[in-house]
């Protein structure tokens, strides 16, 4: 597999994990709006922190992304 | 079979006739749409800014609505409340139905009148000794505690203070 192959599978790849980390994004403020309206303030807390913990590993990829693109172009 | 040398020339040829406008952007107008991999990861980067954003927003709301209250309010006499067996008011504010009830010990406890399943108005069941919701058939005891139905918490308590023959309701804890 040539070095652009194996680059294109692994954005993909990286495409597919960001996707399903903000689809669990979304369950989780689902979840959260739920316990708002019927008073269940305990389950907030966490499900803020777990939706920060996914924001900080998409935020770790696109670095990731961008950095290997600055790093392609440099050369 | 054209050799290395012609394929090259030709390609030199078809890059010549190629407008300088054309070099600089080089997308047709169907492709104008296409997202890259790379700007689909950005926008779902930013999506997920924005959920956690959300996710935030709602434990500060929770905080503002968790504050619970501390008006006084007169809401009756005891006299009305020993004939009935239980009575209603409103607390802290006219939208807020409450019921007090005389507990066989003889204590005097007061709350929320609204079911913490669906907010269907609970009443006083002498029989079942508690808070019936006659909604769902949701049943609470006299310390606020559901033990029958699909509700699962507590019903929110109101403290009551009595001045001889008058009662004040002094606060409610947050739901």
């Amino acid at each position: 597999m040539s070095l652009r192959q194996q680059g294109t599978t692994l954005f993909s790849a990286m495409l597919a994990f960001v996707g399903a980390a903000v689809v669990l994004q979304l369950w989780l403020l689902t979840v959260s709006m739920e316990a708002l309206l019927s008073g269940a303030y305990k389950t907030l807390i966490p499900a803020a922190i777990g939706s920060s913990v996914l924001l900080l590993v998409n935020a770790g990829l696109l670095r990731y992304v961008l950095r290997f693109d600055r790093d392609a172009h440099g050369e | 079979m054209n050799t290395p040398d012609e394929e090259e020339g030709c390609a030199g040829c078809k890059a010549a006739s190629t407008p300088k406008w054309r070099q600089d952007f080089p997308i047709e107008w169907e492709g104008d749409h296409y997202v890259t991999r790379r700007e689909m990861v950005k926008f779902l980067t930013l999506g997920s800014l924005l959920l956690a954003s959300a996710n935030w927003a709602t434990v500060v709301a929770s905080r503002l609505l968790h504050r619970g209250s501390h008006v006084e309010r007169y809401i009756g006499s005891t006299a009305a409340l020993e004939k009935a067996g239980s009575m209603l008011f409103r607390y802290p504010t006219d939208r807020d139905p409450c019921i007090a009830v005389r507990t066989p010990a003889g204590k005097l406890v007061a709350y929320s009148q609204l079911c913490t399943h669906l907010s269907c108005a609970v009443v006083y069941a002498a029989a079942e000794n508690g808070l019936f919701c006659p909604c769902h058939h949701g049943l609470f005891n006299l310390a606020g505690q559901p033990i029958a139905g699909p509700p699962t918490r507590p019903l929110p308590r109101v403290q009551l203070e009595q001045r001889g023959d008058q009662l004040f309701a002094v606060g409610m804890e947050a739901l």
